[in-house]
């Protein structure tokens, strides 16, 4: 294949979401010498973008975002060590987890995606997170942001239960919490005493590079151009109530 | 009425309880409490790793065990309802995160003396069978979260009262207060006024580690409490229609199983909240005429198990109460109700169960009583076929003058005071209003009036004294009313 087909394909298959041939696609970019910057931003940076364009319009259902989204992922799999030897490198940690007694998911794996979209290491904890667990996980990663979802609206009041428990051990100070889930609102978020709430996986990305924003910088170049790629095609691609 | 609708035929329905059945066996639910893994190992079903599969023999043996009937206590017996019998049983939709505030229309979180305000228009409006508590107590104390939400309840509704107590400890003190106000652990037990609710299984097939813990908690205490399956088409269900009610239906098995087995002829609900995604946005989209059709679909399954059944139903994605709020709840209720459907958690919530609001409460009762005069049917028999009414009257006359007619003026119609069937003039003249107005009207002639507590004072004295960090929860007016 010539360059140039490569990269045709590579925009045509981010398009239809076909994960396994943009990866192997992007493979074989690498191996014919075609540049890690050329792959973004002559295909897969414009794939996202139609893609965006087309949900706008009503034309793409959030399935086909998200395979997208994937597709790209898979790509980035690829590329992200090359281009953080040049100088690019993760955005900052992560810490997640479904609050005690929650075993309900979706959303938060939905928010882990798009995080590590957005150049986040994630540390997921997965459902049911004790307050001693969250705690235990600050202490070991050292995260900046520690996330913490409740879809339940009897789980919710785990949220402040588990601040508490990081005051407790003297963590508060040191890590900035953030809140979701179907029944959490803003006002809920202020009151169990979280730094932001986030209505939708793709804002928590948003929201996380922002509180970020105070603490370090961000980073520049081509990675981060395709993160924010991502980021956009899939912030209007949000399901709502997860 | 005694012949349901039917999306399904007959062979529909056992093929949908084989491949129910193959789910189990073949699948598996992940059991996360260990209580409900030792339970269910124990009675036979296999131990895979993570996974537990119900082979078919263990299924059947439970569902041989399923019986016929639940029932909700109130504080009296007159306020008891039996499923199926006294179907169609209204129960209102709860926990609801937000409410809408009367006075200024906003949403906002709800508090304990929220609760008062509502258990007494629930206790009042008469459509309404159960009350299932609507929101939350955001100024419950710590470790109050379940007594600061029923004390209100109790103090101001009569009728069954449903809610969800979050773990053993929680349990114990609803319990405490029960006994409190029956007058004893054993009054109490006699008459279970509280019923218990949980989703024990969180789709796709698995078993949570709390809802199932309390669900097998009052299963070995005997007390009333049912789990609702919750599956969503798109999300945690596949995306079709079939597909969602069979795994749902599968997931009605798994823990009705369990609950067989710690109890064999423990009172069950096939209950139910099934969706469908909107895959344009992802929204969570109850109000969608699926949800109305799943509902139907499980009605004509539960039937298939004989036992009683119903769930969330007539619910709305609508953020006011506008036309889609009103098209949206109405739909999905008379189907479920063709359907038959017992029992219907339909009552006062808003977009998509997050956000109570009483004037949607006082409509819902006015669907709740169209729906029960919908039961009644046509009440077939030779009197009510009027022979000598049309003799009498003949070709040409007219029967407003009738005996019958004064007889009956007052009840072969529904007479409802919230639907407007004015003329346009008279209803210029009385404001012109709507629905939304005339039901906030309704409230606040209930919540205006006098309202007395239903625990007496020595009793509430006791109450006291156990629980002395309990919001107050009185049914007072919001002060703007005054």
């Amino acid at each position: 294949m010539t360059h140039d087909e490569i990269l045709k394909g590579l925009f045509d298959n981010t398009i239809l979401g076909k994960a396994v041939l943009v990866k192997e696609l992007t493979q074989q970019g690498l191996d014919a010498t075609l540049e890690p910057t050329e792959m973004l931003y002559k295909a897969l940076l414009p794939a996202l973008q139609e893609v965006g364009r087309r949900f706008e319009l009503g034309d793409f259902f959030v399935p086909e975002m998200l395979l997208s989204a994937k597709a790209m992922q898979g790509a980035l799999t690829l590329l992200r060590p090359l281009l953080a030897a040049k100088g690019d490198k993760s955005l900052g940690k992560y810490v997640m987890g479904t609050v005690k007694g929650d075993v309900h998911d979706i959303g938060k794996n939905l928010c882990n995606i798009m995080l590590e979209g957005a150049g986040f290491e994630v540390i997921d904890l997965g459902v049911n997170t004790s307050p001693e667990k969250f705690v235990d996980a600050v202490q070991k990663h050292q995260p900046d942001i520690v996330g913490m979802s409740a879809f339940l609206t009897t789980t919710m009041p785990m949220f402040k239960v588990t601040i508490e428990a990081l005051k407790k051990a003297g963590l508060r100070d040191k890590v900035r919490v953030m809140v979701g889930g179907a029944p959490v609102t803003a006002q809920y978020a202020e009151l169990a005493g979280a730094d932001a709430y986030c209505p939708d996986a793709s804002s928590t990305a948003r929201k996380a590079k922002e509180l970020i924003g105070a603490t370090g910088a961000a980073p520049v170049g081509a990675l981060a151009d395709a993160v924010k790629a991502v980021e956009q095609m899939v912030s209007v691609a949000e399901p709502e109530n997860k | 009425m005694n012949t349901f609708a039917a999306l399904l035929t007959s062979e529909q329905i056992v093929r949908i309880h084989e491949a129910s059945l193959e789910i189990l066996e073949n699948v598996g639910l992940l059991v996360r409490n260990a209580q409900a893994k030792e339970y269910l190992a124990k009675h036979g079903c296999r131990v895979d790793a993570e996974i537990i599969k119900f082979p078919r023999q263990v299924v059947e043996a439970a569902r041989a065990a399923f019986p016929p009937t639940f029932t909700f206590y109130g504080r009296e017996p007159k306020y008891d309802r039996t499923l199926p019998r006294d179907r169609p049983v209204i129960v209102t939709g709860s926990s609801a995160p937000n409410m809408l505030d009367p006075v200024t229309g906003k949403e906002r979180r709800a508090y304990a003396d929220d609760i008062a305000r509502i258990a007494r228009l629930i206790h009042e409006l008469p459509g309404y069978d159960v009350f299932s508590i609507s929101t939350l107590a955001e100024d419950a104390p710590l470790d109050r979260f379940t007594v600061t939400r029923l004390y209100p309840a109790l103090k101001n509704c009569l009728k069954p009262i449903r809610c969800s107590a979050l773990n053993p400890t929680d349990a114990a003190q609803a319990l405490q207060l029960g006994a409190l106000v029956a007058g004893s652990d054993a009054a109490y037990r006699e008459r279970p006024f509280i019923t218990h609710h949980y989703c024990p299984i969180v789709s796709p097939l698995t078993f949570d580690f709390d809802s199932t813990e309390m669900l097998i908690y009052f299963a070995e205490q005997g007390l009333p409490s049912f789990g609702s399956v919750v599956p969503n088409g798109g999300m945690s269900a596949p995306l079709t229609l079939l597909g969602t009610l069979t795994q749902g239906n599968a997931e009605f098995l798994a823990w009705t199983t369990l609950i067989q087995m710690i109890r064999p002829g423990t009172p069950i609900i096939y209950s139910s909240l099934p969706t469908i995604a909107d895959m344009r946005r992802g929204a969570y989209s109850p109000g969608a005429i699926e949800s109305g059709m799943l509902v139907m679909g499980m009605a004509q399954m539960a039937h298939f198990y004989n036992v009683p059944n119903g769930g969330y139903i007539g619910l709305t994605n609508s953020k006011i109460n506008d036309a889609q709020s009103g098209y949206e709840s109405g739909m999905s209720n008379v189907g479920a109700l063709l359907a038959g459907a017992d029992m219907f958690n339909l009552g006062g919530l808003l977009d998509a169960l997050m956000c109570f609001d009483f004037a949607k409460a006082v409509i819902d009762d006015d669907i709740a009583r169209m729906l029960k005069r919908m039961q009644r049917g046509f009440e077939f028999g030779e009197e009510n076929f009027a022979f000598d009414d049309i003799a009498a009257t003949g070709p040409g006359g007219m029967f407003i003058d009738r005996p019958r007619t004064y007889a009956l003026m007052k009840e072969t119609m529904y007479l409802s005071d919230i639907a407007d069937r004015d003329a346009r003039n008279r209803w210029q003249k009385q404001g012109a209003l709507d629905t939304q107005a005339r039901a906030l009207k309704r409230v606040r002639e209930i919540l205006m009036s006098d309202q007395p507590s239903f625990i007496s004072p020595d009793v509430d004295a006791r109450i006291r004294a156990a629980f002395a960090d309990l919001p107050a929860g009185e049914c007072v007016p919001p002060k703007e009313w005054k």
